[in-house]
């Protein structure tokens, strides 16, 4: 690993990466760009793929995440890999989730330079649009990132307060704020090959405090675990049938979840089948089964067969939530499910693209208290 | 008094077991259970599929979340399966199935998977037994009360 740092000019973080990232772009070493930039109205922060370096004007800090950026990434690369690399900046869950993407077969890494950014939150969508005003979200980050004011983390989205790491791995350069004096300098760290040829004509100065970030990272992750340790403590009463019941009562089956969650990748999901469209008279033998039954129908069988198919997968990236139109705190089961379900699996989601998924292998001397006695 | 009355009412519960079994091991050992005139309890309704690993989660949540007392997952003994691994994958998704239901409080006593092979007719009819016993011991499913799901 190669690590540098880049000045911050005049306390302009956004400018100074934006200057970052236009050098990148200009070297002719990569094709495009994807990157969140807010658009017009500044209400939304959405990745754009940017071809000309003059269009250039970026917020890498912006907090918010309107949708999940593997998703873009697989349908950019699903049908043919670029020809030439793509340069993609993503937050850490983001490129957990393409990693295991790339797992399913629904994405590729040939040419794409992954940009990582350290994540200090996202806000809900709904939110981060009502502060454009006199503070723009942007501004409430730099100050949790340079310790002036931790006003910004009652406003994270739940899933990012909980955040399992918010420090980017597998990504070839990873931009750190963590650990540096973000009103003068950013941590630009070059983890492979491609990414060392990319900043190596880029004018950065020499690292001398190394060790600061490293334990700036520590404690951040030490504080993210033991936050997520008492969200998991505290969620543990939501069992049984009629609390579970209870919790996905506001479930409508608009499916938002699955469309937001970058993990649900299947073409045609069971649930948008014809599998639940029947002549009358098998509604009426269900209605006779139990005396009656609520329709729409089967909200709970999709929560639950949903999360038999992705919770290994899971990167914890909270999308589901966000698009929960009836604001079920989906976090509070799933988080809960992936913890215990990818302990069992010894899984680690996003961890190593090299691994297989856990259920397509198997091993023949594992689990055999099942199906005996 | 009270308590008694529920033992009561219990042992008179007859348990709907929802049973899935493999078309080359399972489903065969059923076969000659019943070609061999041994008798085992009626609780179970059988459902052909052609391999334990073709049984999605999807299928098993179902029947419980239908108001089934039981679901029942029957392949070939590990090694012997007709495609070679689909049981073993079968195992897996019991294991996460399992798990799932752990975690939401969800009673994973009622989801059984066991392996049988063509020839055991008998261990298919005391297999049935002992789950139609152990799924009367702990009473209906209470989902069945749940018409909100």
């Amino acid at each position: 690993m190669t690590q540098k740092v880049l000045k911050v000019k005049d306390n302009d973080v956004i400018g100074s990466t934006n200057d970052f990232l236009k050098h990148l772009l200009s070297s002719g070493k990569i094709q495009a760009l994807l990157v969140p930039q807010s658009t017009p109205s500044k209400k939304v922060a959405y990745p754009v793929l940017i071809a000309d370096p003059k269009k250039l004007h970026a917020d890498i800090i912006a907090p918010i995440l309107p949708v999940a950026t593997a998703t873009i990434v697989s349908k950019m690369t699903k049908v043919q890999s670029p020809s030439k690399p793509i340069a993609v900046v993503m937050r850490s869950c983001q490129i957990r989730a393409l990693i295991e993407l790339v797992k399913l077969n629904q994405a590729s890494l040939t040419n794409i330079i992954i940009i990582g950014v350290d994540c200090p939150g996202t806000f809900p969508m709904n939110v981060y649009a009502e502060f454009q005003e006199k503070k723009t979200p942007t501004h409430f980050i730099l100050e949790t990132l340079s310790k002036k004011s931790a006003e910004a983390e009652q406003y994270l989205r739940s899933a990012c307060q909980i955040c399992k790491d918010p420090i980017p791995t597998h990504a070839d350069i990873v931009l750190g704020f963590y650990g540096a004096d973000i009103e003068k300098e950013i941590v630009v760290e070059a983890h492979t090959e491609a990414g060392k040829d990319l900043i190596k004509e880029i004018h950065l100065e020499e690292q001398k405090e190394g060790k600061n970030r490293e334990k700036a990272i520590k404690e951040i992750r030490e504080e993210k675990t033991k936050k997520r340790t008492m969200f998991l403590k505290e969620k543990e009463g939501i069992k049984g049938i009629e609390k579970i019941a209870e919790f996905f009562d506001k479930c409508v089956n608009c499916h938002n979840c699955r469309q937001a969650c970058p993990i649900c990748y299947c073409k045609e999901c069971l649930f948008d089948s014809s599998v639940f469209d029947a002549e009358a008279y098998k509604f009426i033998r269900r209605a006779e089964n139990k005396g009656l039954f609520k329709l729409p129908s089967d909200a709970l069988l999709f929560q639950l067969g949903r999360m038999n198919h992705m919770i290994l997968s899971c990167v914890e990236c909270g999308l589901c939530e966000q698009a929960c139109p009836n604001n079920i705190p989906l976090m509070d089961v799933f988080i809960p499910a992936a913890e215990n379900a990818q302990k069992q699996f010894d899984y680690h989601p996003g961890k190593d693209k090299n691994e297989k998924v856990p259920m397509i292998v198997y091993r023949e001397d594992e689990f055999l208290e099942v199906g005996e006695k | 008094m009270n308590e008694e009355k529920n033992d009561h009412k219990k042992q008179d519960f007859e348990p709907k077991i929802v049973g899935f079994l493999c078309n080359w091991c399972s489903y065969a050992g059923a076969d000659l259970a019943g070609t061999s005139r041994i008798q085992y309890p009626p609780n179970v309704r059988i459902i052909r599929v052609m391999c334990s690993g073709s049984v999605d989660s999807m299928y098993i949540l179902r029947a419980l979340l239908e108001g089934a007392d039981g679901v029942f997952v029957g392949g070939c003994h590990p090694g012997d399966c007709h495609y070679i691994d689909g049981n073993y994958k079968a195992r897996r998704r019991m294991v996460l199935l399992e798990n799932i239901l752990g975690t939401l409080g969800l009673e994973k006593e009622r989801v059984w998977l066991r392996w049988i092979s063509a020839s055991e007719g008998q261990k298919f009819a005391d297999t049935m037994k002992e789950m139609t016993e152990s799924i009367r011991k702990l009473g209906p499913n209470p989902i069945a009360k749940y018409w909100n799901l």
